[in-house]
Parts: C-alpha cells; structure tokens; sequence
C-alpha cells in the first residue's frame, strides 16, 4: 500500500483530516508527505491509505504535487510564509545637525536668560520704590 | 449574619492569610467541570479549567488542542472518526 504517489489522509496531528501524496520513502517507518498538509516526514501509522495513486517522480517538488492534486480536483491551499518586514534603523545624526542644534538650545537658553534679567530689573525697581518709600517716612 | 448570596454553596471558600497576618475567609467562583470526550466519556487532555473571564483573555491555541475535533474528541476518536470517514469516501 505504501509507494511513491499513494493518495493518503493524515489522520494525526494539526494537519488531520487533510489530503497528501507520498513523495518518497524514507525507512520501515516513515515517508515524506505533500499535498494539503505541510511537507513533512511523516509515521505510515498516522496515514490512512487510499485507493487512488497518482504518477509522480521520487521526491517530487510541491509544485509538481499541487498540480497533479489539481488534476485529480483537489485544492490545495496555498500558505506561504509571511514576509519579513524591516524595522526602519534609527539613522545617527551628523556633526552638521549636531551643532545646529546646540545652535538653537542656546537660543532658546537665550531666551530664558532675558527673562530673567526683566524679572532683576523689576524686583531691583520694586526694593527701589520701597526703599523711596522707607526714605519718605525717614 | 452574613449576606444571602455567601450562605450558598454557590461559590467556593478559601482560607487565605490576609497581609495583616490573620486568616480570612474568601469567597470565589468555582471552576467548571473537566472537559470530556463526546465519544468515549474520557477526560480529554490539553483543555484549560477556567473561569470564563479567565479563558476570555487566553488565546484560542491554548484553550484546545490544534487539530479537527480539538476540544470535542479525544485523539484515539478522532482518529477512528476520519479513517471511518476515509473508508466510506474509499468506498
């Protein structure tokens, strides 16, 4: 029962229930397996043979095996791995846009720095109105 | 006395020490029963016992096994009930 291009149905493990080819046999016990199921090495006592064998070279390609399938109407679903997608890398910043933005840090520093001077001069005005004031009284 | 829905047996009591060092009692949901194969009446492997709002946050691969009837059957079933089927289709 078991030879190259047996029509079989697995009947162990996540892939049960499906339909596959015997591409090629490996030992006493098991065979490589293709078709509906994932292509793998596969025990001959997980595998319930069927009547049907289809013409196919040893160690047939997947494609090969999809299209024989595809003759005897069975579909086969195609899943193929989904494709890696790169990280975009964070690019270093060259010296040039290092200092200009020193350049605007010290800007914004700037900035800050006239504040305080106003906030000086205004405290400086306000001791200045009361020391008027102290002298007023004097 | 305690309130009507803790004199019950509806839920399940723990003794649990408490971080003030004395033993409270706890009340909390009991889980339900263990799942069984709808063939054979075995108790099936790779079924999680949880309370249903644990479950709900449990992906569905680790609730039941990855394969047809996963959850239902039992594996020595399932695999009669496709090589069954598998020879009726032979037929």
């Amino acid at each position: 029962m078991i030879e190259i291009g047996r029509l079989c149905i697995k009947t162990a493990g996540r892939d049960a229930g499906l339909k596959c080819v015997i591409a090629d046999i490996l030992d006493k016990k098991y065979v490589l397996v293709d078709g509906q199921t994932r292509r793998r090495k596969c025990n001959i006592l997980h595998l319930e043979p069927l009547k049907e064998v289809i013409k196919i070279p040893k160690n047939a390609s997947h494609e090969a095996v999809v299209n024989a399938l595809d003759e005897m109407e069975i579909k086969v679903t195609q899943t193929k791995p989904k494709q890696k997608t790169e990280r975009s890398k964070k690019k270093r910043k060259t010296s040039e846009q290092l200092m200009a933005q020193k350049e605007e840090k010290r800007k914004l520093m700037g900035v800050f720095k006239v504040k305080a001077k106003k906030e000086e001069k205004a405290k400086a005005g306000l001791e200045e109105k009361a020391g008027l004031a102290k002298e007023k009284k004097e | 006395m305690t309130a009507p829905n803790k004199r019950s047996r509806r839920l399940r009591r723990l003794q649990v020490r408490v971080p003030g060092g004395r033993t409270a009692l706890h009340y909390k949901q009991r889980k339900p029963g263990k799942a069984k194969c709808g063939r054979c009446n075995s108790l099936l492997k790779g079924v999680l016992r949880e309370t249903s709002s644990k479950m709900s946050k449990l992906p569905k691969t680790r609730k039941r096994p990855e394969r047809p009837y996963g959850g239902n059957l039992c594996s020595k079933c399932t695999r009669q009930e496709i090589v069954n089927k598998a020879r009726q289709y032979a037929v």
